[in-house]
């Protein structure tokens, strides 16, 4: 006998009631006012099982009766649906549920770590190229009006640059993609009033390199390796997979967290950006690679790439003090850059260099 | 009166939220809609008031559709907002056109495949009605503040250099301010009467009447509140950047970051704990039951910031178990008189909808701002 409440159809009233079933499953419905329901169980249709929220059993009249009482339920009647028979045994079996919590942690992982560069790639490359110059569109004029004021570098020394690129850069990058046309620019950009030394390279080809940039380098080698670094980034699509893996994580922390209260969403976008910044280290390192296989073919020793990194560190980190320059260093901190460990960038470009000095073109 | 009940546990609801996890993973996300409905007849099944129990009726199937379609267009927004923002805001100016629609569906879906002891809710509420409160009532603020924008500037001249003009901006600032302090308050009202007397449970009504005055007064409270926590921060932050202790700029960031959360989640639950304090007081049902809210600041705050650390620690495992501790606390502080009993409502019948507005709408995070 099994203890619940009976419900007229579509009615609010609440009776206690009790359900019987005998062997030739004749089922009894015993309500407390003294009514009594009888018919053949497959008649019945009970609502699937989920943990363990009360049970409805609607009757030949669509009148209903209720139970907690789930065991009993489950031991009488068969679950009729298949498959929520199958997924009430996956919630409730330890080992199915250890299964589950291994299997999304780790295609969670594997998710963010592989698959989602993975897929960006892909896309960003199958994109026509005209993409490329799509989201770079205004990018210029942007930067122009709000970073970056005009040059003090000498029309001379620009032109010297840019002959230079065109001589021995731009042939290197031939077998790249047809539809890439280099263009280099000179911008001083200012930020509270300490100039900054950097480069940039938009996805269009456009490559910007700042008067600081150009006053910290002691000669051409170096300025070559940070220009072929910013290629890397154009010829990889960089920008393009950034945008994509951003479309990404946006869509896929709308699909965990769109079903929440709001709690977790706050945490979500701490998530986010350390992902995102993974993904801009691992970029980085690309268009480092990039650049020191260019540079043993175009035979410029790749350490000339650690040197001017060093030299733009130190040049930034001059005003900082000791305390500063740990945090930079500690491992937690790496976690937050959006650059690679200047250490290791370091390390990679002293590897490439020992294969220069001994002549070669390809190095392991 | 009498509280509300969450009869469900973290751990039970963890169970069927990994597995719900490991079937969307399994489907490559086409089994989202029948999570959601596990989900929410979890929910749903395990809130009771007098040992009679809510239900949540809509199939993954009816779900579906609308989902497949919300899916297309949101990532079709969040792609067009990464490479050409321009764009994206005039797609999301399309959809603010359609979000009164969506909300009206929304809500007329929702209370629909939603009952509580046997009877279904509904909702009754116009979709005019709707279309005035989400985006007739805030077009018509804007075009006034642009009128009044166009006139000052054509001003402007004839002011010129005069030593009225601070003193014309700091009018002009306060002055819109105080309007769109008005305007959000005015919203907050018609919104939550909109939604509150639209509804049905059988044949019975609900009867909310709240006041502009009494949002505008909470609104003001809250932003008082939270320019603590503003200060607070940029206190440490220019201590921070001042005594060159941390001038690392990211991890500045961080810290602050965190500072301005749990500030934040105390403002954020004091605002939420009075707002539902004030609609429940005023709220009546079928003219004879009453609602009341005694749900703390202080609790809810609580519970915010442990489940955020939880959520955090745990790479958000614990995100079930936060769920539970949430929906816990908010019935425990949910009272309903029911002196009277429920026994005399009847399912009114309805006609058969379909699932559309409600999935679109939560894929773009509708909400209604009503706090329930």
């Amino acid at each position: 006998m099994i203890d619940g409440h009976w419900y007229p159809k579509g009615s609010a009233l609440c009776l206690h009631a009790t359900l019987t079933v005998n062997d030739l499953g004749r089922y009894a419905i015993e309500v407390e006012d003294g009514t009594i329901f009888r018919g053949d169980v497959s008649f019945l249709s009970i609502s699937a099982r989920l943990g363990n929220i009360e049970r409805k059993i609607t009757l030949e009249n669509d009148s209903t009766f209720t139970t907690l009482d789930n065991n009993a339920i489950d031991l009488l009647f068969k679950d009729t649906e298949k498959v929520n028979a199958f997924i009430h045994h996956l919630e409730t079996h330890g080992k199915s549920i250890f299964m589950a919590l291994i299997i999304t942690f780790f295609t969670g992982f594997s998710f963010f770590k592989w698959g989602v560069p993975y897929i960006s790639k892909k896309i960003a490359h199958v994109l026509p190229y005209q993409t490329n110059e799509l989201i770079s569109a205004g990018s210029m004029t942007f930067l122009d009006k709000y970073l970056f004021d005009e040059s003090n570098i000498t029309k001379d020394k620009q032109d010297k640059i840019r002959e230079h690129f065109k001589k021995v850069l731009a042939p290197l990058s031939f077998n790249d993609d047809t539809n890439l046309h280099y263009k280099i620019h000179f911008r001083s950009w200012e930020m509270d009033g300490e100039k900054i030394p950097n480069a940039l390279a938009l996805p269009s080809g456009d490559i910007i390199l700042t008067d600081q940039f150009i006053e910290l380098s002691s000669n051409q080698e170096e300025i070559d390796s940070v220009i072929l670094h910013e290629m890397g980034h154009v010829v990889h699509r960089h920008s393009l997979e950034m945008l994509i893996e951003g479309t990404f994580i946006t869509v896929a922390v709308m699909m965990i967290s769109g079903d929440g209260s709001g709690v977790g969403d706050m945490g979500v976008g701490l998530g986010s950006a350390l992902i995102s910044s993974s993904y801009s280290r691992r970029h980085e390192s690309e268009a480092d690679v990039y650049a020191f296989n260019k540079m043993l073919i175009a035979k410029i020793d790749p350490a000339s790439f650690s040197a001017i990194m060093n030299r733009m560190t130190e040049y930034m980190n001059m005003n900082d003090n000791d305390m500063n320059k740990t945090l930079n260093d500690s491992e937690i901190m790496d976690y937050f850059s959006s650059h690679p460990n200047t250490k290791e960038r370091v390390k990679l470009a002293n590897h490439y260099s020992e294969c220069f000095k001994e002549g070669l073109t390809v190095c392991k | 009166m009498e509280a509300l009940r969450f009869n469900g546990s973290g751990s039970e609801y963890f169970k069927i939220w990994i597995v719900n996890i490991l079937l969307t993973i399994i489907t490559l996300g086409l089994y989202y809609p029948w999570a959601k409905v596990r989900t929410r007849r979890y929910f749903y099944g395990n809130t009771t008031l007098s040992n009679r129990n809510f239900e949540y009726h809509a199939t993954g199937k009816q779900l579906f559709v609308g989902f497949l379609i919300a899916m297309i267009f949101f990532i079709i927004y969040s792609f067009l907002g990464q490479v050409n923002p321009p764009l994206a805001l005039s797609f999301l100016m399309i959809f603010l056109v359609a979000l009164p629609w969506l909300i009206w569906r929304s809500l007329m879906f929702n209370m629909k495949v939603t009952s509580f002891s046997n009877v279904h809710f509904s909702f009754k509420g116009t979709l005019g009605r709707s279309y005035m409160i989400f985006l007739g009532y805030p077009l018509l603020f804007f075009i006034f503040i642009s009128l009044i924008g166009m006139i000052v500037s054509i001003m402007i001249p004839s002011l010129g250099r005069s030593s009225f003009m601070p003193i014309v901006a700091i009018l002009l600032g306060m002055g819109i301010f105080t309007g769109y302090l008005f305007l959000i308050a005015f919203l907050k009202k018609n919104s939550t009467e909109y939604l509150m007397n639209g509804s049905r449970y059988g044949q019975g009504k609900f009867l909310t009447k709240v006041e502009t005055k009494q949002f505008v007064i909470l609104l003001l409270k809250s932003i008082g509140l939270s320019i603590v926590p503003v200060a607070i921060v940029s206190f440490f932050a220019q201590f921070m950047i001042h005594s060159s202790l941390l001038s690392n700029a990211e991890f500045t960031f961080i810290l602050i970051y965190f500072i301005m959360i749990f500030m934040m989640m105390f403002v954020m639950a004091f605002y939420v704990t009075r707002e539902r304090e004030y609609v429940y007081k005023n709220t009546i049902f079928d003219d004879k039951i009453s609602f009341s809210s005694t749900l703390k600041a202080r609790s809810l705050a609580w519970v915010m910031l442990s489940n955020f650390f939880l959520i955090v620690v745990t790479l958000g495992f614990a995100f079930p178990w936060a769920k539970v501790r949430v929906a816990k606390l908010m019935l425990a502080n949910t009272l309903v008189e029911t002196d009277n009993g429920f026994d005399e409502y009847l399912s009114q019948k309805e006609a058969e909808q379909s699932a559309l507005g409600e999935q679109i709408g939560d894929a773009f995070d509708v909400d209604v701002g009503v706090a329930l």
